[in-house]
């Protein structure tokens, strides 16, 4: 008698190759986006006779340039910095919030609290788009007049608005984690003294860690890739910013783009790999009782 | 006793008559410093700026160029570099302490992208101090007050103001009023390789002559097409796709259309002459003279190299494809994609005007000036800016006007292979010796401008290429600007449906007419500010 349940394996091929089917167009385009990177063309049409490999496009990358000759040099470690400044920043004040709130959401009963949940569920059905005038309002509003805070001010308050939209789901999923735990593992700590906080803090807190990292990673993601916040609201470039103003069809050097592409990828490709295993254990939930 | 206090409250009644006095000049004197009359005068007017704000203890000026366009129009930025180290010389020469600092050289590839991020910037007081772009985007900047009114700064320098062509200072008008300097402009010529032209006995000798009389038309380019079809190259014609690049409106005008109605400031969809349009476009693809689906072409893939290795008679394009002909591998016959020479550009290309449509009427070009607009803001970074602003703004001003020097104009021509928007910049051009010294850089130019130009120099700066800026500079005077109009973009993108639709066969031209009618109407703002005139033409025959 088997102890666990599996599949028969006849017929597993079939599903592996469906879904690899179901994946080519996404694999093809990234593939075809890494290759065109090292390549003078961009190999768009499958045709080897495109490919004529070549590293100019990242070390063009790496040197700030938008073309082959000449141009403006851009300063792409500090753009690099600047990405990684909101995207920590987002996914910082994410997971803080989410988990602090999520404990509470779960543990704790007090008034308003139902509603408070239906809120952020609205809240969270409010696209960011929507929202871009009144945060546009308030980023008036609250705007220092000293010229040397702006460029700090204008990180912190993309970073505080960028996550303001990640965590209402963010709490969600942190309660629907929290839910998970038996209430005996933080009864014992009460009874040994401990308090809530330090609860939350040293039991509760690491037998989360896939839901922590799930909701660390969606908030890196939604910092990393977002255009139009940090299009309206920063000062400094960032990838996407510099991606995106520099592609025009007819002038721009596409394999370069190809590459400032590519280096945009990068850290979430990284991201993924080395947390996969801690993602997965997020999805399906639960933990060893 | 008496005449004692007398006297003492005479001396006070005096001596407060005096110091009022003194502190009533000082308030003067002050007065004075907070800002300066422009006298046109450019030293003159660059020093009591200058002295006017070291009075005021403000020795460095703090200043950002915003720019957009491709990569060897950088000038567009580096001319502000080069205008402030100009004005600085002038300063250090005479004993003032301030100096110009430009903190910022922001330049993207997307104009678009450069407007919409000034616009959402520029209330918050963040965006470049300078902004060069489109003139289509001058009228909302303008109306919004996001940039400054320089009209009565002009008029200070109506010498050199008199020195650009008179259509490109009017296309940096909005109301009557001026809101910036043209930067550049550009042409968009019909390219005719020489190579095909000969091998099926096409004479063009004195063909621009003929284009210019109108003696050489649409129904002429039709048949040539079709002879070096039948001669077995593959196309008869190629053209630009896209709505940005309002090329194909050509034909509106070369049919005696028009766009934009200038008593009633709508828009205008001509009809007769966009139905001529396409029909000129529908039966060029009937004929198997240009690809259907040439508004999907790739660029670097199809479009330039179509082009460059003669697999085309007719080409419409622009004159910055010179170069970028010189800069870019679309030449694959030999194998390995390479750019061209500038000896086979001259070779291989002659080019004209756009054709009228029909004899009888005119031929024409289309130019997108770029314009050098200076924020209602500039200068805010800097120390007392309230108190200072009039000087602020007005060194701005003189920082445009240095910046449009012929010799900094003519630089940005000769690389980016636009054209020159200043007759001395035009005269420059033609001087070899001046060629000579770009060549080498040996110019007195900023050292951070001579060390970005570098490479665009030495891929670019040719006699061949400056000849041929020279003379296609007539262009601009049969030149048409496409309607600066917010909804213009709206328009257009329809246009650029229907052109397509028509092209693959989709709708024949009477469809793709009542296409775009219907689409206008559709969008009850875009019907509000566009007139349909005219009906399309019964007997009308095309070649």
């Amino acid at each position: 008698m088997k102890d666990v349940e599996t599949r028969p394996k006849k017929g597993e091929w079939i599903i592996v190759l469906t879904i690899l089917f179901a994946s080519l167009p996404l694999i093809l385009g990234f593939a075809l986006l890494i290759i065109s990177s090292f390549s003078r063309d961009m190999v768009t049409d499958l045709s080897l006779d495109s490919f004529r490999p070549t590293i100019e496009n990242w070390i063009n990358v790496f040197q700030g340039r938008l073309a082959i000759t000449g141009g403006i040099r851009q300063n792409i470690l500090k753009i690099t910095l600047n990405t990684l400044v909101v995207a920590l920043g987002v996914s910082g004040i994410v997971t803080l919030i989410s988990t602090l709130a999520g404990y509470s959401l779960s543990r704790m009963k007090f008034r308003g609290r139902k509603l408070m949940m239906l809120l952020l569920l609205m809240l969270h059905a409010f696209p960011g788009v929507a929202l871009i005038v009144g945060v546009y309002l308030l980023y008036r509003l609250t705007f220092p007049q000293e010229p040397s805070f702006v460029r700090l001010y204008s990180f912190f308050y993309v970073i505080l608005a960028r996550a303001a939209l990640e965590i209402p789901m963010s709490v969600w999923l942190m309660k629907g984690f929290f839910d998970t735990i038996p209430w005996e593992f933080e009864w014992s700590g009460i009874i040994d003294g401990a308090s809530r906080i330090r609860v939350w803090r040293q039991i509760m807190l690491p037998l989360i860690k896939p839901g922590i990292l799930a909701v660390a990673l969606f908030g890196f993601l939604a910092g990393w890739q977002d255009l139009i916040y940090v299009r309206t609201f920063l000062i400094d470039q960032t990838l996407a910013t510099f991606i995106e103003a520099n592609i025009e069809a007819e002038y721009s050097h596409m394999p370069l783009i190809a590459a400032a592409g590519t280096l945009y990828l990068l850290p979430t490709i990284m991201f993924f790999l080395t947390a996969q295993q801690l993602l997965l254990q997020g999805y399906s939930g639960g933990i060893k009782g | 006793m008496k005449g004692k206090v007398g006297v003492l409250l005479a001396m006070v009644v005096l001596f407060g008559v005096i110091a009022s006095g003194c502190i009533g000049s000082q308030e003067t004197s002050e007065t004075k410093t907070t800002s300066a009359e422009l006298t046109g005068d450019f030293v003159k007017d660059v020093l009591a700026i200058g002295k006017a704000l070291e009075s005021n203890g403000v020795n460095e000026v703090k200043f950002s160029a915003w720019g957009s366009g491709d990569p060897n129009s950088v000038m567009r930025v580096y001319g502000i570099v080069e205008a402030a180290r100009r004005i600085n010389k002038v300063w250090e020469e005479n004993g003032v302490n301030v100096k110009i600092t430009i903190t910022d050289t922001h330049y993207v590839a997307s104009f678009q992208d450069a407007y919409q991020e000034y616009l959402s910037k520029q209330p918050l007081g963040q965006a470049g101090d300078f902004f060069v772009n489109s003139y289509a985007f001058l009228p909302t900047l303008a109306d919004e007050g996001y940039i400054l009114d320089i009209t009565e700064y002009a008029n200070a320098y109506k010498n050199v103001i008199d020195d650009f062509y008179s259509s490109l200072i009017e296309a940096s008008k909005f109301k009557g009023k001026l809101y910036g300097l043209p930067q550049d402009t550009e042409a968009r010529p019909l390219y005719i390789r020489k190579d095909v032209a000969a091998k099926i006995g096409f004479n063009l000798e004195g063909i621009e002559e003929k284009v210019k009389n109108g003696e050489f038309t649409w129904g002429d380019v039709s048949y040539w097409a079709k002879k070096a079809k039948e001669s077995g190259v593959e196309w008869g014609l190629i053209h630009r796709k896209g709505s940005a690049h309002p090329d194909l409106i050509q034909f509106i005008f070369a049919f005696g259309g028009k766009l934009y109605d200038e008593d009633s400031g709508k828009l205008v969809v001509d009809v007769p002459a966009i139905y001529k349009w396409l029909y000129v476009e529908w039966k060029f693809v009937q004929d198997g003279l240009l690809p259907k689906d040439i508004m999907s072409w790739d660029w670097a893939k199809q479009i330039h190299p179509a082009i460059v290795e003669g697999r085309t008679l007719f080409d419409i394009g622009g004159t910055w494809y010179w170069t970028e002909w010189q800069t870019k591998e679309y030449y694959g016959k030999e194998g390995t994609p390479r750019p061209l020479k500038p000896e086979e550009v001259q070779a291989w290309f002659a080019y004209t005007l756009f054709p009228a449509g029909e004899k009888g009427l005119k031929p024409v070009t289309l130019s997108q000036p770029f314009i050098w607009m200076i924020n209602s803001k500039a200068g805010q970074q800097n120390p007392k800016y309230d108190e200072l602003e009039d000087l602020y703004h007005k060194l701005a001003f003189l920082m445009v006007i240095k910046a449009s020097d012929p010799d900094i104009n003519a630089i940005h021509s000769v690389i980016s292979a636009h054209l020159p928007v200043r007759k001395e910049a035009a005269k420059l051009i033609s001087d070899e010796k001046w060629l000579n010294d770009l060549k080498n850089l040996n110019l007195d130019l900023d050292p951070q401008v001579k060390t970005n130009i570098k490479d665009i120099v030495a891929t670019t700066v040719h006699p061949i290429n400056a000849k041929f800026l020279a003379d296609v500079s007539y262009m601009l005077e049969y030149t048409k600007l496409a309607p600066a109009h917010p909804k213009y973009p709206a328009l257009a993108d329809i246009f650029k449906e229907a052109v397509d639709k028509v092209l693959r066969g989709e709708m024949t031209p009477e469809e793709g007419v009542n296409y775009i009618i219907q689409k206008v109407n559709a969008d009850p703002e875009l019907a509000q500010n566009v007139e349909i005139v005219g009906e399309i033409p019964k007997d009308w025959k095309f070649p």
